[in-house]
């Protein structure tokens, strides 16, 4: 797995501020979904390659995305051709293209982190009634990308130590010792979490 | 939540990420690899409840906002998300919640027959009615096609979800076993 699908440049897309194209393509994305006018959707679409080009990411970098919308899209276009007529089918490709595109150009131009800030930051309102911890949910996201690498380790050498002993591997013999294994692991994570005493909470300060 | 909760959720999302790295598995005389991530869901209410199993689900969708590749395929952003298909996204947490819910009001005990019957119904309602209940309405209003077509055009992966519900239920059954856990 590569880190993240964020791509370095000086654009001024990867200038703006985080919650700025967040809340940009919030408000975008429920304006496209109540349109069925086909030359607004033909131009948002066309903007939204514009946002992508914008990017200043080489079009070849861009292929593994690229194959992913068009599989979806050319799925959506052929049953919506069949069931409703060629015109329905053209609008739903564009609004597929105007709502996927600009959503990859901010994701490819906004580090993981800063888009963290901006939703820790949408989600402050939560974090002051006490239904959420900021603080918590920074820690899990760390937790998650650090053991990604380790259990998918772990399952390639389940299935090699399974394949040694001449057992099949299907789906249950597999993904069983598999999660035993992580819940187990958790114990043992949790532990040196709070020996550490990590994240401080409000009520358990240091006495 | 305690530490112990947290860190439960952190990893049960590691590992459904991780379940999408990996090949897809065969399952008998099935023409069709089931790709295990889509099990995650299931088996995530099932094993640590509607809670705690919601918020894995909760923080895996969180990464794809972020912009991880942590959808298998190595897909993730904000597109996946807003595209025909988010729906179906957001349906996974529902489904673990509502999976999660049904087996720690009906099936909190050792697991016998009825037991096992109860958790692949609540497999059913969650992982299958719960998604498709978002991810139809989402499909029909990204695409503009009505709700009665988006549905059709979703049935087609019904046979493989079912698939899903009997392993994730055996799955279940295994880890239960080794490592009796109260649902959260």
């Amino acid at each position: 797995m590569t880190p993240s699908l964020y791509r370095p440049g000086t654009t001024r897309l990867h200038r703006a501020p985080a919650g700025l194209k967040l809340a940009a393509l919030c408000a975008a994305g429920i304006a496209l979904v109540l349109t069925g006018s086909l030359p607004v959707l033909a131009a948002a679409a066309l903007a939204g390659a514009g946002l992508v080009r914008a990017t200043g990411v080489p079009l070849r970098a861009l292929r593994g995305h690229a194959a992913g919308l068009a599989w979806v899209t050319g799925l959506v276009v052929l049953a919506t051709a069949l069931l409703d007529g060629p015109d329905q089918a053209v609008a739903a490709g564009l609004r597929i293209l105007a709502l996927v595109l600009p959503a990859l150009a901010v994701t490819l131009t906004t580090r993981a982190t800063d888009l963290l800030d901006a939703l820790e930051r949408a989600l402050s309102p939560l974090e002051r009634r006490g239904w959420i911890r900021a603080d918590r949910v920074g820690l899990a996201v760390a937790l998650v990308l650090r053991f990604v690498p380790e259990i998918a380790g772990q399952a390639a050498a389940l299935r090699e130590a399974q394949a040694a002993r001449g057992v099949r591997t299907g789906p249950v013999t597999l993904i069983v010792p598999l999660i035993v294994r992580t819940l187990v692991r958790a114990d043992a994570v949790a532990e040196a979490i709070d020996a550490r005493g990590y994240p401080p909470g409000k009520d358990e300060r240091p006495r | 939540m305690t530490t112990r909760d947290l860190v439960l959720i952190a990893l049960f999302a590691a590992l459904i990420v991780a379940l999408g790295t990996i090949p897809a598995i065969p399952v008998g005389a099935l023409p069709v690899p089931i790709t295990p991530q889509s099990l995650g869901a299931m088996l995530a209410g099932l094993i640590l409840g509607p809670v705690r199993g919601g918020l894995a689900v909760a923080l895996v969708v969180l990464l794809v906002v972020l912009g991880l590749p942590v959808l298998s395929g190595g897909r993730g952003g904000f597109g996946v998300v807003v595209g025909p298909t988010g729906g179906f996204l957001l349906g996974w947490l529902l489904g673990a919640a509502v999976t999660g819910w049904i087996v720690r009001r009906f099936a909190p005990g050792p697991w016998g027959w009825r037991e096992t019957a109860l958790a692949a119904l609540a497999c059913v309602a969650g992982g299958i009615g719960a998604v498709y209940a978002l991810g139809i309405p989402w499909l029909a209003a990204v695409t503009g096609m009505g709700l009665s077509r988006a549905a059709l055009g979703s049935a087609v992966f019904i046979p493989g979800d079912l698939v899903k519900v009997v392993v994730a239920v055996l799955v279940a059954r295994g880890v239960r076993r080794a490592y009796p856990m109260d649902l959260r």
